[in-house]
């Protein structure tokens, strides 16, 4: 067993990778391995390597922990490296919760355990979750998990010591030698914002000295004056006082939870009697558990000298890296109570405002020990992520700025803090295209979008002026919404744009395909608090959502068309499939009998139209003008008569809609699944969710035998280890005999057809914005870039060409969005028609 | 509005209708010989009905027939609710066709004078088969009187029988004065082979071939007679068996091995090809039953073989059914078996139904000592009514309470089984792909490749899903239990029954379920159809005459009208055919062509 912890110190490299492994629902750690070694060579074939890499890992395994003793038996070989029999249970494993793996830090937990809420409490501090479905968890220790854990204030014996309390096997000691050096280092290091100028602070005089000298971080110091020598920083000491506790906002009454050092806060939890109750099975855990965590608290109060030094506005984020890259991760606290430089806002939350129990414990985690720790707090959509912000910064109580991702949400987030909040409405200011105001007074909030506030390119005068201010002055506290989306250029040139103590990133899905969500934890801060999607809808916080995949048959004729085409028109092919389009009307109307209303997606806006052109919907994509969106989506919310509107993917976020009840994907971008995630939360947020048996209901067309089925799998990924369950339907049973069903004669879809087949490759694409590098500009009037000339190539045949396989004018339907604005609008009925006549 | 019950372990069940099928099929002489030997009697008599039970103990001691109809007059008459009184009689008519069947029950027919009226009338009196009657009588007293002891080999071997079983009972003195010198045998040995020993024995053997089964890399393999028995009896097939039986397209069920052989045609399988046996549907399907019919059924194929090979019959069965009733933990002689059981014996080793070590005198062949293990004791015992000693073994596979299941699946697919036996983790790996193994847990995914995987190796979506539901965590069936009651009194409370009656009783998450059975219509979306294409119409008014007429009655599977052609099922052809030259035998020429 000795020779196991000489030989870990290799094996950490897996667990400490940080390029992107936090981002994985399944990787093992041989595709990390394999990736990482890709990377380094990148020339090998991938086979032969996988094949070695295999052997290696094996044996790996093999005098990491095995013991000599260890006999494989019949099976073992089916689990190669994997096969941890040889981990004695404990006698009484039966009453422990989970088991941990001992190469990749994966935690398995039964949810059916009597020790599940307090192990579920503690996991979520120190593992990040993979799967969370009805039986058994999964969780993972990562190192970006266990900084998130150190930030909160918890120490590596007391994780290392209750993971043992918990586990059925010993901790390996691969897994103890891991959580040691990830979280040695970590909390010892500290970045403060004082007098708008940055220092890095730390108890340990050596560990600064050290910093100092490396090769990095030493030249990027800032020599205040007096000090000439590197080494005798000692002139640079400050005394920090104590930490103590405080209240979370002005949640009054039983609710309010972090109350003083040595209270219930801090990582186990809030809300005393629910918990006492729900552990009472096996109070002696229980105590040991609270006492460890407690300790934890307690230790973080005794912080007495701390030793600082200072570095630039600019260097910040350099410095933050390389404290990354050298495993002194540095936290990011504010001490609000104390800055008395700063000037209070006079912010409240109204006495009838209620604060969830899973807000509260996501909050309790960000003010844990009297200070602001910056750090994402993941939410599913419609769960009160608004709230939580709202809540965050009356606790600070300092100047506030809220980021978030287009106009539209602006305006929901001013309106919502005047809704659950006492501050005056000239206090929050809306910085946006349109609107360029600013506070009176000392404090106040801002709110504005990504895109404004990382404007590189020259600006209007007015906003140049705001910015001015944005920038020239000290912010107590920045809420960053929706921070999935926001790529880390952007993030870079916000986060160092405007000073700001703390910071809190929300987000449903902390999941990119891309891969740079790792970014968001040095440049927000670690996951504080990630909410189980299934707990909360089974509470009837969110919606509970039946979800299906629909599998849509491709008609011979454009399966044919479909197999010859390339790939880009393929999509074309795949998203007009008849069927497709026949399975949409039918469940359009089979929900709108029901008295649902529905939202029908679609990314590619040729499609969207086509589809709700023919079906007589409303449909919203990026050329909709702003007015005519409003206009559309109160008809959707108040008129009987539209139940159904069609939206390209400017509806996947930010577009409050609690009215939908039902949701038809026809199209998606490939294999997203924070799209996917995304599109969930429109309807989580039905405001019929509480009606006995309610269920929202979320269909995804695929056409069968297509890519689209290879993606459809992808993108469900994420929900399903959420517990969502997609069921398949390859029927839908009446749907021949709906009355006016569209393409129901082989002429009309060869109609249909001839016309995908003419469309260039361009009318396939995706709509470009919102989404990826090119956010930046963005804005209500954004066009739909075309290219007028371009050569294409479509191949038909001559009787084809000149008509003779039923190609004909048609004039199909007319656009609803007009007849809906003439409804309500006679001026623009009266434009329209003159327009006509011309 | 009850619960819904699973309805598990039917499968025992099933064995005993196959091997009561083979039993009733043999021919009266047979079965004459067989009644000879009471143990035999009494392993037939345990697996009959109980109604037929009833009958055999009520006439087992009456010297005299006695008249049909009082058969009747024994079964208490229900209410006149149709349906009941319906299965009641249904059930005395099973009960008696088996008797019959197995010649148990005689028909004497005699001409009796009405007692009052004079009449003579026929009247049907019912008697036990004599032979069965006294070979029972004796199973059931331990003796048969009036025959001297030690008289034939048979009768001895009856008599150690007997001793065996007053052993059990009264382990008094009677025991040791009737003992001869082969007890004395079985006294010395009988303290080094113990009860726990002769399980672990058996367990081990028998694992072993279901390991083979499942594929797992084992040390020893199971002996050619186990495996040529496996590919025999069509639970495994070599490579080149699946080969010819997809070109012939044939079933599984119906497909037999055809150059095995006791057919002769060509020669036996080497052992060595006989290690690349694969498992077929029927295998996997064998793998999910309990131990015990998994012997039945092997024992029944041996019954089968051992016919084909010249072997007696009545010898093969009493042999069986003999073992039924010895005692587990006692030694048994050899000298005893005839020759063909003593051939038996060897292979009965191979599957773990006996104990026979070998002697240290080789040459005192007739005074080696068998025994039996608790497979072959339990044999004929009632396994799904009593905690008899298969479920006990089978507790002892798996490690834990037979009625406790260790499956969770996910709607993640993820698949966690709590098991530590590596059997079950074999059969698991045939359509599960397998992660990480803990000491009592191992985790697993069901993907498109792990399930193809099995469905190719010809186990279907169905075997699955039983297998999965069967073996369902109670936490799975808890919460499923939940749900249902729960819709059910959602949808009751507003009143719609109609959906209430289709509610489900779900207990894997219908999504896995639907996606498993998914991946099946995958693999075989080809239909096909045998039949006759019919072209080159002289005229339409043919064409559309004889379409319209094969319309009617149902029997096109592709029509074009355009290019004058269809397409008739086999079974329609003929009819069509006969039409067409009803109506063409005015009209010149028929241009009909068949073809496949």
């Amino acid at each position: 067993m000795s020779n196991s912890i000489d030989v870990s110190p290799k094996d950490d490299d897996y667990f400490s990778s940080d390029d992107g492994s936090t981002d994985d629902t399944a990787d093992s750690h041989l595709d990390l391995l394999g990736k990482r070694v890709r990377n380094k060579k990148g020339v090998k074939h991938k086979d032969a390597l996988e094949a070695e890499e295999m052997e290696k890992a094996e044996q790996k395994a093999m005098e990491m922990d095995r013991p000599a003793e260890f006999v494989p038996d019949s099976v073992s070989r089916i689990f190669g490296y994997s096969d941890f029999s040889f981990l004695k249970l404990k006698p009484d494993h039966a009453s422990r919760p989970l088991w941990i793996n001992p190469v990749d830090g994966r935690i398995y937990l039964e949810s059916f355990s009597p020790l599940f809420e307090q192990a579920q409490d503690f996991l979520i501090t120190i593992a990040e979750p993979v799967s969370r479905p009805s039986f058994i968890h999964e969780y993972r220790i990562t190192t970006h998990s266990l900084y998130a854990a150190v930030s909160v204030g918890l120490e590596t014996d007391d994780i290392i010591s209750v993971l043992n309390r918990l586990s059925k096997v010993p901790v390996a000691p691969s897994v103890v030698e891991f959580i040691k050096q990830a979280t040695h280092s970590y909390g010892k290091v500290k970045l403060v914002l004082k007098h708008n100028h940055y220092f890095v602070e730390s108890s340990q005089a050596d560990i600064l000295r050290m910093l100092l000298h490396d090769e990095v971080i030493g030249k990027l110091r800032v020599h205040t004056g007096d000090s000439n020598d590197a080494d005798s920083n000692d002139d640079e000491l400050e005394r920090v006082s104590p930490a103590s506790g405080l209240a979370i906002g002005a949640i009054s009454g039983p609710a309010n939870s972090a109350s003083g050092p040595s209270g219930p806060s801090g990582p186990s939890g809030p809300s005393g009697p629910a918990k006492s109750s729900a552990s009472a099975p096996d109070p002696t855990v229980e105590d040991i558990y609270e006492s460890v965590i407690g300790e934890g608290d307690d230790g973080e109060g005794d912080l007495d000298t701390v030793h600082a030094f200072q570095i630039s506005t600019a260097s910040v984020e350099i410095v933050k890296k390389r404290c990354q890259e050298i495993d002194y991760p540095m936290l990011e606290e504010y001490d609000f109570r104390n800055d008395l430089r700063n000037p209070n806002l006079e912010i409240d939350l109204k006495p009838s405002t209620q604060i969830r129990p899973y807000q509260e414990k996501s909050l309790s985690k960000m003010f844990g020990n009297g200070r602001a720790r910056s750090g994402i707090i993941v939410l599913p959509c419609g769960a009160g992520k608004t709230l939580v912000g709202i809540t965050a910064a009356c606790t600070i109580r300092k100047s506030a700025i809220i980021l978030c991702t287009s106009s539209v949400s602006v305006m929901q987030w001013k309106q919502q803090f005047l809704q659950w909040c006492t501050i005056q409405p000239n206090q929050v200011a809306v910085f946006t295209s349109e609107s360029k105001e600013m506070f009176t007074g000392d404090a106040g909030l801002v709110v504005s979008t990504y895109s404004m506030v990382a404007n590189t390119r020259n600006r209007s005068h007015d906003s140049q002026k705001v910015m001015d201010f944005i920038t020239s002055r000290e912010w107590g506290f920045i809420i960053l919404d929706e921070v999935h989306v926001v790529p880390a250029a952007m993030f870079r040139r916000v986060v160092t744009t405007i000073a700001a103590h703390a910071k809190l990133g929300l987000t449903a899905t902390l999941v990119r395909e891309d891969e740079k969500i790792s970014d968001l934890n040095f440049l927000i801060g670690p996951k504080l608090y990630e909410a189980n999607w299934m707990e909360l809808s089974q509470k009837g916080h969110i919606a509970n959502v039946q979800c299906a995949e629909v599998w849509c048959p491709m008609t011979s004729e454009f399966y044919q068309e479909y197999l010859r085409e390339n790939s880009r028109k393929r999509m074309l092919l795949y998203i007009m499939n008849p069927t497709k389009f026949q399975a949409c009307q039918f469940l359009i109307q089979y929900h709108e009998n029901r008295g649902d209303k529905i939202i029908v997606f679609a990314d590619n806006v040729y499609a969207l139209q086509e589809y709700a052109l023919k079906l007589g919907k409303p449909f919203i994509y990026g050329s909709t003008p702003q007015q005519e969106r409003m206009n559309i989506l109160q008809n959707f919310q108040y008129n009987d008569k539209v139940n159904t509107i069609f939206l390209s993917k400017v509806g996947d976020t930010s577009i409050d809609l609690p009215e939908a009840t039902c949701l038809i994907q026809i199209s998606s971008h490939y294999g997203s699944r924070r799209q996917e995630a995304q599109r969930l939360g429109r309807i989580l947020r039905a405001k019929r969710r509480n009606d006995e048996g309610f269920n929202a209901f979320f269909y995804s067309l695929v056409s069968k035998d297509t890519q689209e089925m290879y993606y459809s799998t992808k993108r469900q990924a994420f929900l399903v280890d959420q517990g969502y369950a997609f069921k398949i339907i390859t029927h839908l049973h009446g749907m021949e005999n709906l009355p006016n069903l569209a393409y129901s004669t082989p002429k009309e879809r060869r109609e249909l057809l001839q016309e995908v087949l003419l469309k260039n490759e361009e009318a396939a694409g995706v709509e470009l914005g919102e989404d990826s590098e090119n956010f930046i500009g963005h804005g209500v009037s954004k066009r739909l870039k075309t290219t007028v000339s371009r050569a294409t190539k479509n191949q038909s045949s001559l009787s084809g060409l000149a008509g003779g396989e039923d190609m004909a004018y048609v004039e199909y339907s007319r656009n609803k969005n007009k007849e809906l604005s003439g409804a309500h609008h006679p001026f623009f009925q009266k434009n329209y028609y003159k327009k006509k006549k011309k | 509005m009850s619960a819904p019950i699973q309805s598990s372990s039917t499968s025992s069940d099933l064995f005993k209708s196959t091997i009561n099928e083979y039993l009733d099929n043999l021919p009266e002489a047979v079965h004459s010989q067989l009644y000879r030997s009471p143990e035999t009697c009494l392993a037939i008599f345990r697996l009959l009905p109980s109604l037929a039970k009833f009958y055999i103990m009520t006439l087992l001691f009456q010297e005299t027939a006695i008249p049909y109809a009082d058969l009747n007059r024994w079964i208490k008459p229900q209410k006149a609710t149709g349906h009941h009184r319906n299965a009641n009689k249904i059930y005395q008519n099973e009960s008696i066709k088996r008797l019959k069947a197995l010649n148990l029950l005689k028909e004497i027919r005699k001409k009796v004078k009405h007692p009052t009226t004079g009449k003579l009338t026929t009247i049907v009196f019912v008697q036990l088969n004599p032979i069965f009657r006294q070979s029972f009588r004796d199973a059931l007293t331990g003796f048969r009187d009036g025959i001297p002891r030690d008289q034939s080999e048979k009768i001895a071997e009856t008599i150690e029988e007997a001793e065996a079983e007053s052993e059990k009972t009264l382990e008094t003195s009677s025991v040791s004065s009737s003992s001869g010198p082969s007890l004395e045998n079985l006294f010395a040995t009988k303290f080094k082979i113990t009860v726990g020993f002769l399980d672990s024995y058996c367990l081990a053997k028998w694992e072993n071939i279901l390991h083979f089964m499942v594929g797992s890399k084992i040390k020893h393999y199971p002996s050619i007679g186990v495996l040529t028995l496996l590919r025999y009896s069509g639970l495994m097939e070599l490579p080149s068996d699946r080969r010819h039986r997809q070109s012939v397209d044939a079933d599984e069920d119906n497909f037999v091995v055809d150059d095995h052989y006791i057919d002769g045609e060509r020669g036996p399988p080497s052992g060595e090809e006989l290690k690349s046996l694969l498992i077929t549907k029927n295998g996997f399907q064998f793998l999910l039953q309990d131990i015990n019919s998994q012997i039945w059924t092997l024992l029944l194929q041996y019954l089968k073989m051992s016919e084909k090979l010249m072997m007696n019959p009545v010898d093969v069965l009493n042999f069986i059914f003999m073992l039924g009733s010895l005692e587990l933990g006692e030694g048994y002689p050899i000298k005893v078996l005839s020759d063909t059981q003593l051939i038996m014996l060897e292979d009965l080793v191979d599957y773990g139904l006996i104990f026979y070590p070998k002697s240290e005198n080789s040459e005192d062949t007739k005074g080696r000592i068998f025994y039996p293990t608790r497979l072959a004791t339990s044999l004929t015992s009632e396994s799904t009514k009593f905690k008899t000693a298969s479920t006990v073994l089978n507790e002892q596979i798996s490690n834990t309470d037979s009625n406790q299941g260790k499956i969770i699946i996910e709607t993640n697919f993820k698949i966690y089984c709590y098991t530590t036996s590596p059997l079950q983790i074999a059969i698991l790996n045939l359509f599960v792909h397998l992660k990480i193994r803990f000491a009592n847990m191992v985790t697993g995914i069901v993907t498109r490749e792990s399930v193809r995987g099995a469905l190719i190796n010809g186990i279907t979506a169905d075997q699955i899903i039983t297998y999965l539901e069967s073996h369902a965590h109670p936490g799975m069936v808890k919460k499923a239990e939940e749900k249902y009651a729960k819709k059910m009194e959602f949808e009751t409370s507003i009143g719609n029954s109609y959906t209430a009656d289709q509610i489900k009783y779900e207990v894997l998450p219908p999504t896995v379920v639907d996606q498993i059975k998914l991946w099946q219509l995958e693999l075989d979306r080809i239909q096909t159809f045998k039949g006759y294409l019919y072209k080159d119409f002289a005229n339409d008014f043919e064409f559309e005459k004889l379409l319209s007429y094969g319309e009617e009655i149902g029997v096109i599977v592709w029509r074009d009208k355009i290019h004058r052609k269809f397409f008739v099922t086999s079974d329609g052809n003929a009819q069509l055919i006969e039409y067409a030259n009803r109506i063409l035998r005015k009209s010149a020429s028929r241009s009909v062509t068949p073809s496949t």
